[in-house]
């Protein structure tokens, strides 16, 4: 009966019944989520020069998104600290279901799914506690909420999914916020973010911290290379006047290693990286500032510096088959942004701060 | 108050040529006010070494006159008031999860000796040092009549004398370089004028961010639902008189980064006439709508001198603020 149950299934998936896959949503490249000029915000879906295909309405300003690996279904979620994430059918832009969260907590703005895409897991705040969390959401069973795990510090904003489909990679910000207090930092002199790599069931497979000189440095976004390599992004919340390294590698059982740059590139990073990505063509990682105005592009292999550009409110960023694709506050989408010839594409919207890569990431 | 609630935008092509006397703003706007601090928290620790009784009117007026003059420093959050959490530690608030109560109770309950040890009170949380942490000790009911007075009159003390080390170090650190660094850049923190400028406006652009979004704001609450109890430092009855003293300082500090600007001059003039106005101290009347419309209309007012600071002299230090630069994520 299992059998034959299984078999039905099969049919039902090879042909009886299509799925849906992205190529019926235009085969979008990239997801941002956005603003209009009209003040509502939006999701939207980008081809891999940066040409919009799609724009679905969400309830407030998005931060990021999680796309589904083969079902055009992506998850938006709220701007931190938000309390809606919806799962949003990118063929036709209705709402396919919002994520119930239970009482006493809230989303942290990111969220990765599972290699298969059977599961999602979304960081969160327990509110009473102050405790980060990852909350577990069948994806099978209309991304009802399946357990919580605790995320191994405070503040977890980024999530992704390592190449093996299971192991997930939680940048552990630090930083403890209550909604009653918005986006105010409540703990600066104690903060001790990690990156945390943690297994689909919570159990904690590895912890790493930088030395304690960088105590105040915040790690919030992540991005993976095909080999499992992570690349991590810091924002600085010390004294305003010093400069410390933003940028960091790391691979499951081995050492935190800093990007190595000049003082001066440093600086143009205004203490603060938005978002990162990695691009395995290119062997290479590129970090975003929106507060320098700078998109500056490191070797994945050696960390070192490459080379930079200059663009005004610059934050998405993904890796795609043509190189980095970033976004910005002015509607910008720019191809190699640090080629002599980047290709821009000007939109009437603002984008928000990620740029999600739909592809494969060995595909990149 | 908390750092880089704000975030702005350094363009890359700053202005060629500065109208901004950095020397003149510490000499006669950073420096005095840390004095200032320095003076009132020494007189302070020396009360409540005399006595240190909750109501005790010396030790109460001298609570007072030390914390007026932190509230005149507390947008200045770079440089020596950040080094080893010293404004941290001088002052933890807001306090969503009340830390301050529950770290403080904590001592009185286990009696810790560790009041007695200078030193060893830097070790204990930011929740339990500082000004808030001594407003719960002279003011809240909980803490101001001890069943314990010998180890309450130790714990006020050594609040205090951390209050006043803090200062002490601060002015000590501004004093000992830090005012030269500002005052004459081209060293290795500040590079140029321009960034030294930069600094300056950040920090006074972040304090009247706190004073809106969090002085005026959180007892504002909702509609709906309005937080009178969350006013700041209610308890010794201080909430409107810090927007006072925040507007007074941080008007002295945009004048003299915009000289004798109008618009400046005028909406920093209109915020304070409402505040004088309002005869509300801890803002009990957000709790009813008249009196929360009120407290609305001086929030507008603070919003107002934002707004010309970021329109108009923002621009002047090549500053702009932009769509992801602000969201801070």
């Amino acid at each position: 009966m299992v059998q034959r149950r299984a078999v039905l299934a099969g049919l039902c998936a090879a042909g009886l019944a299509p799925a849906q896959s992205w190529a019926d949503a235009g085969d979008p490249a990239y997801l941002s989520a956005a603003m209009r000029p009209d003040g509502t915000a939006v999701l939207c879906g980008l081809n891999r020069l940066g040409a919009r295909l799609f724009a679905r309405p969400l309830p407030a300003r998005g931060h990021a998104a999680a796309a589904h690996p083969t079902r055009p279904e992506a998850v938006a979620f709220a701007r931190r600290p938000g309390t809606f994430a919806l799962v949003v059918n990118c063929l036709d832009g209705t709402t396919k279901t919002r994520l119930a969260l239970p009482r006493g907590h809230h989303f942290y703005g990111h969220g990765a799914f599972s290699g298969d895409g059977d599961l999602l897991f979304t960081t969160e705040n327990a509110i009473e506690t102050a405790r980060g969390m990852i909350g577990v959401w069948d994806t099978r069973r209309g991304y009802r909420r399946v357990g919580a795990f605790s995320s191994g510090g405070i503040g977890p904003h980024d999530i992704q999914c390592l190449p093996d489909g299971q192991t997930l990679a939680v940048a552990n910000g630090g930083i403890e916020t209550h909604p009653e207090t918005g986006r105010l930092k409540l703990n600066i002199p104690t903060m001790r973010p990690n990156l945390s790599y943690v297994a689909p069931d919570g159990g904690i497979l590895e912890q790493v911290t930088l030395d304690a000189a960088y105590r105040k440095n915040s790690l919030r976004h992540l991005a993976i290379a095909g080999d499992g390599a992570v690349a991590f992004a810091l924002q600085w919340q010390g004294d305003p006047g010093t400069h410390p390294p933003l940028l960091g590698f790391h691979r499951q059982g081995g050492r935190v290693r800093l990007a190595a740059a000049a003082p001066d590139t440093v600086r143009r990073l205004s203490g603060y990286v938005g978002s990162l990505a990695v691009s395995d063509v290119e062997n290479a990682v590129a970090i975003t500032s929106p507060r320098g105005g700078v998109v500056q592009i490191f070797g994945l292999a050696d960390g070192g510096f490459r080379r930079q550009a200059a663009l005004p409110d610059v934050c998405g960023v993904a890796g795609g088959p043509g190189g980095f694709l970033v976004t910005n506050g002015l509607g910008q989408t720019v191809q190699n942004p640090t080629a002599a010839r980047a290709h821009v594409v000007e939109h009437a919207v603002q984008w928000d701060n990620h740029l999600v890569a739909l592809r494969g990431r060995r595909a990149a | 108050m908390r750092l880089a609630m704000l975030a702005l935008v350094f363009l890359a092509t700053a202005p060629a040529a500065l109208a901004v006397d950095l020397a003149a703003i510490v000499r006669d706007h950073i420096t005095p006010r840390y004095q200032a601090l320095a003076t009132t928290t020494a007189l302070l620790e020396q009360q409540a070494k005399t006595a240190c009784a909750p109501q005790n009117p010396p030790l109460t007026a001298a609570y007072h006159r030390a914390f007026d003059a932190w509230v005149g420093v507390s947008h200045l959050r770079f440089g020596p008031s950040e080094a080893e959490d010293r404004a941290f530690a001088l002052a933890f608030w807001p306090d969503p999860r009340g830390a301050t109560p529950k770290t403080l109770a904590l001592l009185i309950r286990n009696s810790d000796p560790v009041v007695a040890d200078p030193v060893a009170y830097k070790t204990v949380s930011v929740a339990a040092r500082g000004f808030y942490a001594l407003e719960f000790l002279l003011y809240d009911p909980q803490f101001a009549a001890p069943e314990r007075p010998g180890y309450h009159c130790a714990l006020i003390q050594a609040v205090t004398r951390d209050i006043a080390a803090n200062a002490a170090a601060i002015l000590d650190a501004w004093q000992d370089g830090y005012a030269d660094l500002v005052s004459r850049p081209g060293n290795d923190l500040y590079r140029t004028e321009v960034e030294a400028a930069q600094q300056v406006f950040t920090a006074l652009s972040t304090g009247l961010e706190f004073t809106s979004v969090t002085r005026l704001g959180r007892p504002l609450g909702t509609f709906a639902r309005p937080r009178p109890n969350r006013a700041e430092a209610r308890r010794s009855g201080r909430a409107l008189h810090h927007v006072v003293l925040s507007l007074t300082a941080t008007r002295e500090l945009a004048l003299h980064l915009a000289p004798g600007n109008a618009r400046l001059i005028a909406a920093f003039g209109r915020a304070l006439d409402r505040a004088n106005a309002l005869d509300d101290p801890v803002f009990a009347g957000v709790a009813d709508p008249p009196g929360r419309l009120r407290v609305e209309v001086l929030q507008q007012s603070v919003d107002a001198i934002r707004q010309v600071l970021r329109q108009e002299v923002g621009p002047t230090l090549g500053i702009t603020a932009g769509f992801n630069a602000l969201d801070g994520d």
